[in-house]
């Protein structure tokens, strides 16, 4: 199956947030603390990627960096797919 | 003779399966060689075999067909039992005199291939005294530790009939049960909640006195929806194991035991403890060779004075990024859900935290994925809360009859 676009990436982060019962920011700026996205929130969305393209991601590859902002997040999970 | 405590008093008891509605003493013969595992294809077989060890000098081994994989048959060739398949008879890899009245039961196989444990007809007879006339449904897998019980009572005392159930009809033996006059019935939790999830109103029609648990851990929900659909049985839950035997019997329709029982020393009863949250047993009913003291690979928790028994060790902790959530614990909450006829809960390998919880559920009622997130998030920590819920048609089981092993 092909790669999740970044819009529909965006969609699933929604999807965990909505779910603990948090909101999805306009600003992809927005700071990952302050919108309540933990890393569990982080493994759960990695795993529906997964699920959606069908493969497991390989967290090695990309070089591991600070990750903030929801843009931050979009960017590393768009990066996986590629790996 | 190998017979039982109660010797062979059942004789006159019915027997019904596929094939066979009659006493035990009018069942065909078989002839087996003095050490025998009997591989069978149906309860009218296994009972068959049975018999013949029960009225000879045999020792045996009596499991289904579909179980021994020819590894397997290999072990128990090398362990200088005949192998009886049907007509066909392999004789043993290793010579060795038979010993008379020894049973011989395969453990579960959960950790790996399934291991014998020596018992004999009188060790795997648990039942002692004068006992309520029944006709019980019996729809173990055939050789398992619960079916033995169940042949065992049937055989050891009078007024015991038994209506044996085959795995392909498991769906529909409500009517069968009903048919033949079923009183009392034994399964997993696993076997009662796909039989009220399928048919309810058959098997509330059963007229049912005894209600039996056990092979897996049972939970308050199950034994609240049975204790509610037969007000007037007794609902009672079973801890047993190949390698322990029946130990614990409970009563009162709770779930776990009383705590004061633990450490409780009493002629012919285990003695029950706990060690770092592991159920230890001391059971006069073992199997030979067992430790005296065993220790089960079973959890326990102490909760209101109650000992749960919650699940294997071995498999229930799940790690999400260092805080250890319980999979038995959550499949607990999820199947307190009036809408939840069965869950089975899970890790699964996750980024970022190492793994994080999963349950698959299937619904008697209306509920999606947030209301059953919401539920969790109400009763445990958030570690817990399934991150990934998937909803099943069914509720699969295994003949076994457990959903896990």
């Amino acid at each position: 199956m092909s790669a999740l676009s970044r819009d529909a990436i965006r969609t699933m982060m929604a999807e965990v947030l909505q779910a603990q019962g948090k909101s999805m920011p306009t600003d992809d700026s927005a700071n990952l603390e302050q919108i309540g996205f933990r890393s569990l929130d982080f493994s759960e969305l990695a795993l529906r990627v997964e699920d959606e393209i069908g493969e497991e991601l390989n967290f090695d590859a990309p070089e591991l960096r600070q990750i903030a902002t929801v843009s931050d997040v979009l960017d590393f999970l768009e990066q996986l797919q590629a790996a | 003779m190998s017979a039982g405590v109660g010797g062979l008093a059942g004789a006159g008891n019915r027997i019904i399966t596929r094939g066979f509605d009659g006493r035990w003493d009018e069942l065909e013969g078989m002839e087996l060689p003095d050490a025998a595992a009997v591989l069978v294809r149906d309860n009218h077989e296994a009972a068959r075999a049975v018999w013949a060890a029960a009225t000879g000098d045999t020792e045996v081994l009596v499991a289904s067909r579909t179980r021994v994989t020819p590894d397997l048959a290999d072990d128990l060739r090398s362990a200088g039992l005949a192998i009886v398949d049907g007509e066909e008879v392999t004789a043993p890899s290793t010579e060795r005199a038979a010993t008379a009245g020894r049973v011989w039961l395969l453990t579960s196989g959960s950790t790996g291939r399934p291991k014998q444990v020596a018992h004999t007809l009188a060790s795997l007879t648990t039942v002692a005294g004068d006992q309520p006339r029944r006709t019980w449904l019996c729809p173990y897998a055939q050789g398992a530790y619960a079916w033995w019980q169940v042949v065992t009572l049937s055989i050891a005392h009078p007024g015991q009939d038994v209506l044996f159930i085959e795995p392909d009809e498991l769906d529909t033996w409500p009517a069968r049960a009903l048919e033949v006059g079923v009183t009392a019935a034994s399964g997993t939790p696993t076997f009662w909640r796909q039989a009220l999830y399928r048919d309810p109103e058959s098997v509330a029609a059963l007229p049912l006195e005894q209600v039996t648990l056990g092979g897996e851990p049972v939970d308050q929900a199950i034994l609240t929806r049975l204790t509610e659909m037969f007000p007037k049985a007794r609902v009672s839950w079973i801890y047993a194991s190949s390698e322990a035997g029946a130990t614990i019997a409970v009563h009162d329709g709770r779930a776990g035991f009383p705590e004061q029982w633990l450490g409780r020393e009493a002629d012919g009863r285990a003695t029950l403890t706990v060690d770092d949250g592991e159920l230890l047993i001391a059971s006069p009913k073992r199997g030979e060779g067992i430790d005296r003291v065993l220790r089960t690979g079973d959890r326990v928790e102490v909760v209101d004075g109650r000992v749960l028994i919650t699940g294997r060790i071995a498999s229930d902790e799940i790690n999400v990024g260092g805080a250890k959530a319980s999979a038995s614990a959550v499949r607990d909450v999820l199947q307190a859900h009036p809408a939840v006829a069965w869950a089975s809960v899970r890790g699964r390998k996750a980024p970022i935290v190492g793994s994080i919880v999963t349950a698959e559920v299937v619904l008697s009622g209306d509920a999606t994925d947030a209301e059953l997130t919401a539920w969790c998030a109400a009763r445990l920590p958030d570690y817990s809360v399934p991150r990934r819920v998937r909803f099943l048609d069914q509720i699969p089981i295994k003949e076994t009859l457990k959903s896990d092993v």
